[in-house]
């Protein structure tokens, strides 16, 4: 089966960021989850994906078409929801319908219309009345009323309530039951990740630092909690990252069951994606 | 591409409705006799002008384009729709002023048909040129950098051609006026297909400059 998504050897600079050799596939009927701090190239990337910005090397194919000499033909099965509504304060969502069904030609208006209707969006009501939420909801109606196999969401259930989130990513899940569909998602919220990630990359000021199956790191990678003497009898070797603090320290392993062999008498832990971030972004190596 | 007109006809909609109540009114004004139809017919050109490059400025405050250009249409076909938008306003504007022409002409007796539409033809001329030079100049330094262009491209010919005359530098062009009608008025009347021809050019300066431009 083809990926929806391949990444080869992206670089992208803008002399004082710059995105290094990123490696990325996305196979079919799957989800991944992009994270990162801010500026950390998440958006550069979807925006090299997208084709909004000229890279400086590497190879991108979705769902097989290359992104850049077969443009349409990949966009063409691709749904976007990017970190904003862009749609038009003065325009009604019954307008995108008219605007959309001429740039689409996999439109179909009853799947938009059930959608809208699912949102309790009302067609005629102009977007500016719109709160955030129903925005966002609207931007997905759209992204997903064309049949795409593909959903490049940036940052798309940010500043979004519990609610509404959850609504949002009960859609993706569905979206997924498709063997040929595929989501990326990029976000800071990394309990939307845990909840229906199937995949997660993590970049790191501009590279690829991690990149798992989510119940790889769910079942295998662990914290340990220690004092600086206990750390340093580890092996540095067995520890992905460190970071010390003034009342102890703690470290990222990625086997925590190998890892409590070795050193029965340290406590490891289950981790959250947040605390592998925290200890890859905020920590070092021993 | 015919989406992204829909979406400028759709965005600009209450304006273009505005416009034309303005517009209906001004031409009553001009059936009444208080004004020249020919006022009407070049005021109709101007605003609707303004039109295609308000839309850059409602385009940039949604931050439509980078939208717009994710979806499957290339760059291309987004400055094509944005040219086809003006082009289309630019008719609509010289239909107006033809009817009006047409409608003084037969109901009210205007004998000056034959002028009131060269000035109709003119207007859409200087029309389609300033989209010649605005459109682009409008991609390459977004809507709010080029407005004061927009304002030099509008009233520097005609403070220009105001000294001119005044200085008496005109008085050379005086053989112009004894042309005759076989030769002036073809000329007039086939006078926007240079400008027209001209946003080809203009076109690919636009799609050249939006090449280069990241989002």
């Amino acid at each position: 089966m083809t990926n929806c998504i391949e990444i080869s050897g992206l670089c992208k600079s803008y002399g004082d960021f710059a995105l290094e050799d990123v490696n990325l596939t996305l196979p079919g009927g799957s989800i991944l989850g992009l994270i990162g701090e801010n500026g950390a190239g998440k958006t550069t990337t979807i925006k090299c994906i997208l084709n909004l910005v000229r890279r400086d090397a590497g190879t991108i194919t979705l769902m097989g078409y290359d992104n850049l000499t077969q443009e349409r033909q990949a966009k063409a099965e691709v749904g976007v929801v990017l970190d904003e509504c862009f749609f038009h304060d003065t325009l009604r969502p019954r307008d995108i319908h008219t605007i959309l069904s001429r740039v689409y030609s996999d439109w179909d208006r009853a799947l938009y219309q059930s959608y809208l209707s699912k949102f309790q969006l009302p067609e005629g009501k102009f977007i500016k009345e719109f709160s955030r939420g129903m925005k966002m909801k609207l931007s997905l109606a759209a992204a997903l009323a064309h049949h795409p196999k593909l959903l490049i969401l940036d940052e798309a259930t940010a500043g979004l309530d519990p609610v509404v989130r959850d609504e949002i990513l009960d859609e993706f899940l569905g979206f997924i039951q498709d063997e040929d569909h595929s989501i990326l998602i990029s976000s800071h919220i990394t309990s939307d990740l845990e909840k229906v990630a199937d995949y997660i990359t993590y970049l790191h000021q501009g590279k690829v630092v991690l990149s798992a199956a989510k119940d790889v790191l769910q079942d295998q990678y662990g914290r340990v909690g220690c004092t600086a003497q206990q750390l340093s009898a580890v092996d540095p070797a067995d520890l992905v990252r460190v970071r010390k603090g003034s009342y102890g320290c703690e470290a990222l392993v990625s086997d925590r069951a190998a890892f409590h062999k070795k050193y029965p008498q340290l406590m490891v832990e289950p981790i959250s994606l947040e605390d592998i971030m925290l200890l890859i972004g905020k920590g070092e190596p021993l | 591409m015919t989406g992204l007109i829909a979406k400028d006809f759709l965005v600009m909609r209450k304006s273009i409705r505005t416009y034309i109540l303005f517009l209906i009114f001004y031409s009553i004004m001009a059936a009444l006799g208080i004004f020249p139809v020919s006022i009407v017919t070049t005021l109709v050109q101007l605003i609707i002008m303004m039109m295609p490059l308000s839309t850059f400025s409602y385009d940039e405050l949604a931050r439509w384009d980078r939208y717009a250009f994710s979806l499957p249409l290339g760059r291309r076909a987004v400055v094509g729709a944005r040219y086809l938008f003006a082009l289309l306003l630019s008719l609509f504007a010289a239909l107006f002023g033809l009817v009006s022409c047409l409608v003084l002409a037969v109901f009210f007796h205007d004998p000056n048909l034959v002028e009131n539409c060269l000035t109709v033809t003119v207007s859409l001329a200087l029309g389609l040129l300033y989209c010649d030079i605005l459109l682009p100049l409008t991609y390459k330094l977004g809507p709010e950098r080029a407005r004061p262009y927009f304002y030099l491209v509008i009233f520097l010919p005609i403070i220009l051609l105001f000294g001119a005359f005044k200085l008496g530098l005109l008085n050379n062009l005086v053989f112009l006026l004894k042309l005759p009608d076989a030769v002036v008025i073809p000329f007039l009347l086939l006078l926007p297909l240079l400008p027209l021809a001209g946003m080809g050019v203009s076109f690919l300066i636009a799609c050249r400059i939006l090449e280069g431009k990241e989002f």
